[in-house]
């Protein structure tokens, strides 16, 4: 394996790897701080138990994005010395207020975990606030310096120097609001249906207890209300590509040569050979309606850039497919679920196939942030920094990446099944028979042991 | 340059917080690693409870202090990373499994097979951490970077397994060791335990004899191996480095004489000042000799950004910190919320 390969291997791998931690770590903050709410609001014991499961299963996989995200932070510099010499002075500024952000959220964290019994019911359900404001916060931040990578601002190159450097304006780059919108929903979509899929699978298998009901309500609630939004927020972000990085646009959906009408093109293969998709489902002039808002408007196409600037479009476009397709099937299940629930007069629908495609939406939801992650990323290739750097310029001169590569892998693999064991462990213990009072302020130990 | 020198106070202050709070929970690890005999599993809890609510947050200092290096010296970051990958990976390594081994080990039941593995990961991940840190440190401090002709030197083993390294990074272990020990006395006080005051207590001495031997073992091979080091400190650092063998004698003294709060908040301080002194003896370097303070420097523009943000960061950060260790931390001699809940009265409403 070459180095670049192998650097590229390995950042991406722990990126994929730490995505999944790093959208429950904003998303399931925001259940635990309503779960928590509505059980102090009506003294429930249900929505209490609900809460404290969820802790559990939150504070390891907290640490465990923890732990991941500070792989990246080494990484960054290990992987890419170069990258992070260039760009530091501009864009490390929302890396450190990252670091504040998710300082605030660890620190928190610690008081919710731990706090059981030393703070009285209402101060530990506020300290569930800073939780999933600083998580919101924090991937905003993480994300508006991705962003930059790909509308890189705010400086200028003079005589191969870079001057006049300006971090605001670097941070709220052409593509931040679009890349961070897009993201905060998505990790919102991804830990509603995520956990609703938890309970589908419990409801599937007979539990019928109220708590389980509850639990899919709320986390299919906050899954359903995203989804739209969701769906909304692509349209602009994929149609703002348009301006920002036609290069990106014409990969996701497989445009080789500059057209005007182009038709959109759903699935196929990739053949960069003869610059077809193969066996594609084609919809004639719908790719410059929905890019441009007419359908003779041009589209530009791969062969506009030089064959060593192109990206290549034979993962960036099934990856993106795959995504639109995940998004509306999400949409599809989340409508049919409310629907069902408002015309039986508010009784959690229990029809096993509407179950089994909740079951399936979980891991959909979050295949769906991997794919996106994917096209945003192999679609500015070969540029770390869109037009100024490349990524073969970047990767660190250090040898033996390939090892290092096969460690982490293995790490991550470790990390992962360890993790899946416990969680499955953790569902499938006994629900603790417990009065409200207990339930609502003493320390984990007791609720389960008493 | 006072902006410069501003923001390389805040990360040097993050780099001592993390050294002292951080430095504390690696302790733990390690003497989780040596706690054996009929204390033992009382020793082990005693170091989780002590972890629990706070490794988390204390971890962060570390994320801070990178992306701050990031921010306002990336030519000292590039270049640091280049060239210390080996040791800052294996670093990363521990820092994983330590901290998944400790969520997993929480999460296991008592006395299985799972629980014992975790609790092995944990404590010897606990010990790479520091020791790889504490090489890297020496590294750089003994001036063994090199940067020639703009490429940095990519020698895989170059610079961090000199003897003079390896000592800094059993000194690093070390020092873990006695900053959690005094942590570890005042927990197990604050839990009324005699017996665990007593055996940390000895825990402490032994580690501190340790830390002193190695001391004094790298203060000897200095002048040969690190002689920039050597020669900063001779020149500018002499009244801090006195100050520091000073606070740690009366840390020692207070250990001894079982003034176990005084010995805590000396031990930190001596951490402190240990890092104090390292950083003005290798004055005006980030990276001796290849990298300077200024030359490594984000322009204005960036400093003041990152200096503004900072504050604010700061300003909700201090006060959340604070609270955190107030709940956690203070005495709590009864849990006055468990109380009332017990209490009928208060929850009949």
């Amino acid at each position: 394996m070459s180095d670049l390969l192998a650097a590229r291997a390995q950042m991406g791998t722990s990126l994929a790897f730490h995505i999944i931690f790093a959208s429950l770590g904003v998303g399931l903050p925001l259940l635990l701080c309503i779960a928590e709410g509505l059980a102090l609001w009506h003294k429930d014991s249900g929505w209490m138990t609900l809460t404290r499961r969820w802790t559990k299963a939150f504070a390891l996989l907290f640490a465990i994005g923890a732990v991941s995200g500070t792989i990246l932070s080494f990484e960054i510099g290990l992987l890419w010395p170069t990258f992070t010499r260039f760009s530091g002075a501009i864009i490390g500024l929302p890396f450190a207020l990252e670091g504040f952000a998710f300082f605030i959220e660890a620190i928190f964290l610690g008081l919710y975990l731990y706090g059981w019994e030393r703070l009285s019911p209402r101060a530990h359900w506020l300290c569930s606030f800073p939780l999933w404001i600083s998580g919101a916060a924090s991937a905003w931040f993480i994300v508006s310096a991705n962003s930059w990578m790909n509308t890189p601002v705010g400086f200028q190159i003079t005589h191969g120097q870079v001057t006049g450097i300006n971090p605001l304006q670097a941070i709220l780059n052409p593509s931040t609001p679009y890349e961070t919108t897009h993201m905060l929903l998505a990790a919102y979509v991804a830990a509603g249906f995520g956990v609703a899929a938890v309970y589908a699978v419990q409801i599937l298998r007979g539990r019928r207890e109220a708590y389980f009901r509850k639990g899919l309500l709320l986390a299919m609630a906050l899954g359903a209300i995203a989804i739209p939004f969701q769906i909304f927020d692509g349209d602009l972000s994929a149609r703002s590509l348009a301006t920002l990085q036609p290069a990106k646009l014409a990969a996701m959906e497989g445009v080789f040569h500059t057209e005007q009408g182009a038709p959109i093109k759903i699935g196929g293969i990739v053949d960069d050979k003869t610059g077809q998709v193969l066996f594609a489902l084609e919809i004639p002039d719908l790719l410059s309606i929905l890019a441009k808002g007419d359908p003779h408007a041009t589209i530009t196409g791969l062969d506009a850039y030089a064959p060593q600037d192109r990206p290549d479009p034979f993962f960036v476009h099934p990856s993106f497919d795959g995504m639109v397709g995940s998004g509306f099937f999400l949409l599809f299940i989340g409508g049919v679920f409310w629907l069902l629930y408002f015309r039986r007069k508010r009784v959690v629908p229990e029809n096993r196939l509407l179950l089994w495609a909740i079951v399936l939406s979980g891991p959909l939801s979050f295949l769906a942030i991997e794919l996106g992650w994917m096209v945003t990323e192999l679609g500015r290739q070969p540029w770390v920094i869109y037009g100024i750097l490349r990524t073969q310029d970047a990767v660190t001169t250090t040898p033996g990446l390939d090892i290092s590569f096969l460690v982490f892998t293995g790490i991550y693999v470790v990390l992962a099944i360890t993790l899946t064991v416990l969680l499955l462990r953790l569902a499938r213990s006994p629900l603790p028979k417990q009065e409200w009072p207990v339930l609502a302020s003493s320390s984990d130990e007791e609720v389960e042991t008493k | 340059m006072t902006l410069t020198y501003t923001i390389l106070i805040i990360l040097w202050l993050s780099l001592i917080a993390y050294a002292v709070l951080g430095g504390a929970d690696f302790g733990g690890g390690i003497w989780d690693f040596f706690a054996f005999g009929p204390q033992a599993e009382r020793q082990r809890r005693l170091i989780g409870q002590a972890l629990g609510p706070v490794w988390e947050a204390n971890h962060v200092w570390l994320i801070f202090l990178i992306v701050g290096l990031f921010t306002a010296f990336p030519l000292a970051f590039s270049v640091l990373s280049t060239a210390l990958f080996v040791p800052f990976t294996l670093a990363v390594i521990g820092i994983v499994m330590r901290g998944a081994a400790f969520m997993f080990r929480g999460q296991a039941d008592d006395a299985t097979t799972s629980r014992r593995i975790w609790g092995r990961v944990f404590s010897t991940a606990s010990t790479i951490t520091p020791f790889f840190f504490g090489a890297a440190a020496a590294a750089v401090a003994s001036g063994q970077v090199h940067v020639e002709g703009g490429r940095v030197q990519t020698d895989l083993l170059a610079g961090w397994t000199t003897p003079f390294a390896l000592t800094i990074g059993a000194l690093a272990l070390s020092l873990c060791a006695v900053l959690a020990a005094v942590n570890l006395i005042v927990e197990a006080q604050n839990s009324n335990d005699a017996e665990l005051v007593e055996a940390f207590r000895r825990r402490a001495m032994i580690a501190g004899a340790i830390t002193l031997a190695l001391d004094v073992v790298a203060f000897i091979l200095s002048p040969f191996q690190a002689p920039l080091l050597w020669h900063g400190a001779l020149d500018h650092a002499l009244p801090l480095i006195s100050a520091t063998a000073l606070i740690g004698l009366g840390a020692a003294a207070s250990l001894f004489l079982r003034r176990y709060r005084l010995a805590r908040i000396l031990a930190f301080t001596v951490t402190a000042f240990i890092f104090a002194s390292w950083g003005l003896s290798q004055f005006p370097y980030l990276v001796p000799v290849a990298v300077t303070i200024s030359n490594a420097s984000s322009p204005p523009s960036t400093l003041l950004a990152l200096l503004i943000g900072t504050s604010i960061g700061m300003a909700l950060l201090l006060p959340s910190l604070w609270f955190l260790f107030h709940v956690f931390k203070g005495k709590h001699p009864a849990l006055s919320v468990q109380e009332q809940a017990a209490d009928p009265a208060s929850t009949q409403h």
